[in-house]
């Protein structure tokens, strides 16, 4: 035993795939530790705030600032509300409206201003224009205006009584350090389309996920391990019977038949648990057919024999003189099962036939919801990226170590 | 042998190829020339009969009360549910009522004339609300019980005889409305051939496939298949005389490609292959502030569209733990997050309910002035009060005594479930913040998302005991709102109406409601009326029997100026409401278009 988990470690695939599961795995039990919550607390209003920092405007007012003269503080400011491309704009406005343009320059943003105040109305409706670019330009004025003279702002506060009060005046070159604002949020991955905060949605789904895997691949494992052991062993009708319901179960594909029984339990009584379990019992045909083609190859052996004649119970013989032999193999079955339990559960949370949705999120229903709030046409990718590189990751962590254990179970593999 | 089995093949792959061909040239439309729709139409045409039902044709034939849609066959009235107008489309001229409001008199346009050549007679409208009466259609089946009979003055003038009660007066003038800009208007000569060559038989009639069908609207058939359909301009409409709009629609052709799913239609949306889009964007606005498509809406601030109707989350009250316990129902209701839905949900295309507190009324002015604010103003819950909905349950008495951290009814767990129809996107994330605020104050609420065709057969059975919480949206508006809504949400009169499409889906019955919404047809004078709105709601808000989750447009209007400008936008002056350029008076938006450039 001890040689064999040394020869395993030698394998660096499978040391690889080793150590990419055990780190997700120190993460999703490690990660709720420091922050704590329930995962679909819903804490933003609105869809898809994009990933980064955010800092509590309302705090930072109070905050103690600290002056930092930066020279390229008022050029950055402006950029941030007239791009280039808005200076082209710009121009095509003044030209459509049959302004002269003659001699103004593009980068001469005092002049283009001028121009611009002196000349936009918001009522007109130049001939041509469509209503998404009088829209534009009407947005593009208003954030002109909100840019104001560069001057102090002064924040007040309204008191109960109706009073306003002055809190803070800002200048334009007033800092805060973000360590010193009392309420501050990194949200690594954003928010999805109920304001979750995504990350700590993605830690607990991968939790669920790799757990519907273990049972999905525990029940189709022990399945087809049983199943293909008495058929093989036994043979004869017993053998006929068995490997009937399997073909049987081999030529449906298991994927319908999962839909099929997914939805016909209807979704009140789906459970995570109950989704695995039928997972596990759909996919368990070639488990069953390939340890049955093993035992087949194992029953006429000179110890089988041995045990037989010296009176052995069936159950003695499979446990201790055939097993053994295919435990290898049904380790790598069993991973590869559970690999494939996690694609399955995501396959159908795509289809809207995962575990029911209020209870806990998993990976398929976290994909489900962002590509119905079409995530992935307004380049949300922050909601459906992450989900589907773990997904990824679990899967090839584990195929990794399949192929790992392979490399040291099969003789013709070896190196 | 295998020489023959490849020149089979082969000269087979040649005559689809040809086929295809010749399906293509007929479908490659100049582009300039025409309107591109998405969002109406799911699946392959089946039928152009305006006097059918289960017609799945959405461009030709979708009579709707907040204005049909008059692309191919027209109305008496177009609706405008700006400002609640009717304005004159077959008709010449307002209608007028007699003082009684039991007689109502319309005269048809000198000009009005069926795609045949052939005047729009009286015979017309008396023979379509004859037929619907004789087969059961929608025009039989909405008016039947409303209209008496309409009988001919001359040709050109005929009069509305509304349905009387015993002791004379109209049983609800509203209805009546209603038929002016709901019905679509058949020629007689073209409804007794389908008569005849049916035999008769109702649902032959009903079912019949109309190939031959006379039309008097602006447009008529011209492709379809299960790719896409198309309708081309009649370039003889009657509409181009002086007497209505005096020219012709600026498209010459109005298509409409069936797509997959929302997504796909996005897709093409976005890419500009479609021009007039009728479909819920989650967060349209990005569509220009981040991609800078040439994408617009009416208003082209949050909420962007006209929101008409409020969609409503019903309780079942053939559930007895619902039926039973009013302060379930209540705190339910006040504890669910209302502005994560609209902010999350509906992405904000919706005002909130701190803007429009809730009522029966729709957020328009109109609506909005009608009834008592200040009476109902300590009714009007605003959602996410956890701390009340808790004290509500445990002052009734519903609490968890076995410690599980869910409330009890009689020792038994409550455990319900919410429901509405599977990819409606807005809707399914609603129902995901009402099961929320199930689980803060302790009742199991688990969503439950079946497909659409299982749901409509489930909730318009009086009897179903399948659904707890269910979603689906009242009429938004039309001339008979907002008494048709509040009849929708109160009037226990429709309480066991087998496959019921008409209202009160949760079986609600209240004596005092019922009878308001008798009363309120009958009434005129205004300040009566707001009397009346006001107890309505009052009762609504007290007993919630349903609540409203969030305001929504009636159709979505969204549309992308790659080719086609000057669509109706708020402010402009003209009054042409968002529906999508076809419906009611919106059709009106077709003879303004310009092409970009």
């Amino acid at each position: 035993m001890k040689n064999t988990l040394r020869q395993i470690f030698h394998s660096s695939k499978f040391v690889v795939g080793f150590l990419i599961f055990v780190g997700l795995l120190a993460v999703i039990f490690i990660y709720p530790v420091f922050h704590p919550g329930n995962p679909l607390d819903m804490i933003g209003v609105g869809t898809f705030a994009k990933p980064g920092t955010y800092v509590s405007l309302y705090d930072s007012v109070t905050t103690q600032t600290q002056v930092l003269k930066l020279p390229e503080a008022a050029d950055k400011r402006l950029a941030k509300v007239l791009s280039d491309e808005d200076r082209v704009k710009i121009v095509n406005y003044l030209t459509a409206i049959e302004v002269d343009v003659e001699g103004l320059d593009y980068s001469d943003t005092d002049a283009l201003l001028e121009a611009w105040r002196a000349n936009y109305d918001e009522s007109l409706k130049p001939k041509g224009m469509t209503k998404a670019e009088r829209n534009y330009y009407k947005r593009l004025n208003n954030s002109l205006n909100s840019m104001g003279s560069q001057g102090e702002m002064i924040v007040t506060e309204k008191d109960p009584s109706g009073e306003e009060k002055q809190m803070a005046v800002i200048g334009t070159e007033d800092y805060v350090n973000v360590k010193d604002v009392a309420n501050t949020k990194n949200l690594v991955f954003g928010t999805d389309n109920f304001g979750r905060d995504v990350l700590k949605e993605l830690v607990s789904a991968a939790k669920t996920s790799i757990q519907i895997g273990l049972i999905a691949g525990t029940v189709a494992t022990f399945i087809g391990l049983l199943l293909g052991l008495l058929s093989g062993y036994v043979g004869g009708l017993l053998d006929d019977i068995i490997m009937f319901i399997t073909n049987i179960f081999t030529v449906i594909p298991s994927f319908v038949l999962l839909i099929l029984i997914s939805y016909s339990i209807g979704q009140d009584k789906r459970g995570a648990p109950v989704v695995a379990l039928v997972i596990g019992l759909t996919s368990w045909t070639w488990t069953a057919r390939s340890v049955r083609s093993q035992v087949i190859s194992l029953r006429n052996r000179d110890h089988v024999n041995l045990s037989r004649l010296s009176g052995h119970s069936l159950g003695r013989i499979l446990l201790t003189d055939i097993l053994p032999y295919i435990a290898s193999y049904v380790v790598m079955a069993f991973i590869l099962q559970v690999s494939s339990g996690i694609l399955a559960e995501a396959q159908l949370s795509l289809l809207g036939l995962g575990p029911k949705t209020t209870e806990v999120p998993t990976l398929g229903l976290m994909m489900n919801w962002a590509m119905l709030y079409s995530a992935h046409l307004n380049g949300s990718w922050w909601a459906y990226f992450p989900v589907i590189f773990t997904i990824t990751l679990i899967s090839f962590s584990l195929n990794l170590m399949n192929t790992g254990l392979d490399q040291v179970f099969n003789p013709t593999l070896r190196d | 042998m295998k020489k023959l089995i490849a020149l089979v093949l082969s000269s087979a792959m040649v005559l689809t190829g040809a086929l295809s061909v010749s399906a293509a040239e007929v479908t490659e439309l100049p582009r300039e020339e025409t309107l591109y729709f998405g969002g109406q139409q799911w699946g392959t045409v089946n039928s152009y009969n305006p006097i059918g039902t289960n017609q799945n044709n959405a461009m030709a034939t979708t009579a709707q009360l907040l204005g049909s849609r008059t692309l191919m066959f027209e109305t008496l009235y177009m609706y405008n549910f700006l400002d609640g107008s009717l304005t004159p489309l077959l008709a010449d001229g307002d209608y007028s009522w007699n003082d009684d409001l039991t007689e109502l008199t319309i005269k048809l346009k000198d000009a009005a004339k069926w795609s045949d050549g052939t005047d729009v007679t009286s015979q017309d409208v008396i023979r379509t609300f004859d037929i619907g009466v004789e087969i059961g259609n929608n025009t039989g089946t909405g008016y039947g019980a409303y209209i008496d009979s309409i009988e001919a003055v001359d040709d050109k003038t005929f009069v509305i005889k509304a349905a009387v009660t015993e002791d004379g007066n109209p049983v609800n003038p509203l209805k009546v409305n209603d038929f002016l800009g709901g019905v679509f208007i058949a020629q007689a000569a073209w409804i007794d051939a389908v008569v005849e060559r049916n035999g008769g038989d109702a649902t032959a009639i009903l079912n019949d496939a109309a190939e031959d069908v006379v039309w008097s609207g602006p447009y008529t058939k011209y492709f379809d298949d299960d790719q896409k359909v198309v309708l081309v301009r009649d370039d003889n409409y009657w509409g181009q005389d002086a007497s209505m709009w005096g020219k012709l629609p600026v498209p010459k052709y109005i298509a409409h490609a069936i797509y997959a799913d929302n997504a796909a239609t996005e897709v093409a949306f976005k890419a500009g292959e479609i021009d007039v889009d009728q479909q819920f964007l989650p967060n349209i606005q990005n569509t220009w502030l981040e991609e800078g498509l040439p994408i617009s809406t009416y208003m082209e601030e949050a909420p962007y569209g006209v929101c008409l109707t409020m969609p409503t989350a019903w309780y079942n009250m053939n559930n007895p733990i619902l039926a039973e316990n009013t302060a379930l129902r209540k705190a339910i209701a006040i504890a669910v997050d209302y502005d994560t839905i609209i902010a999350n949900a509906m992405t904000n295309q919706s005002p909130s309910f701190a803007d429009v507190p809730r009522s029966l009324m729709n957020p328009t002015e109109g609506e909005q002035a009608l009834y008592d604010h200040d009476a109902v103003a300590d009714l009007q819950f605003a959602g996410n009060d956890i701390d009340g909905a808790n004290a509500l349950l445990d002052e009734a008495g519903i609490l968890d005594s076995d410690g599980d951290g869910w409330r009890e009814i009689d020792g038994n767990k409550i455990s319900l479930n919410a429901v509405c129809p599977n990819g409606w996107t807005d809707w399914m994330a609603a129902m995901e913040v009402v099961a929320a605020a199930g689980k803060n104050i302790g009742v199991e609420i688990t969503t439950l998302f079946p497909e659409w065709d299982t749901v409509q057969t489930v909730f318009t059975n009086p009897n179903q005991t399948e659904y707890d919480i269910f979603m689906w949206s009242p009429d938004g508006a039309g001339p008979s709102m907002p008494w048709g809504r509040i009849r929708q949400f109160l009037d226990g009169d429709l309480v066991g109406i087998e496959n019921n499409w008409t209202g009160n889906w949760g079986q609600y019955s209240n004596e005092r409601a019922t009878e308001i919404v008798q009363q309120i047809p009958l009434t005129s004078d205004p300040e009566e009326l707001k009397a009346l709105y006001t107890e309505a709601i009052q009762i609504y808000l007290t007993e919630v029997p349903s609540f409203s989750l969030m305001y929504r447009p009636a159709v979505f209007h969204a549309v992308n100026e790659s080719v086609w400008t000057n669509f109706p936008e708020d402010g402009d002056g003209r009054n042409i409401p968002p529906a999508d350029c076809t419906d009611g008076y919106g059709i009106a938006a077709l003879y303004d278009l310009e092409l970009v450039g």
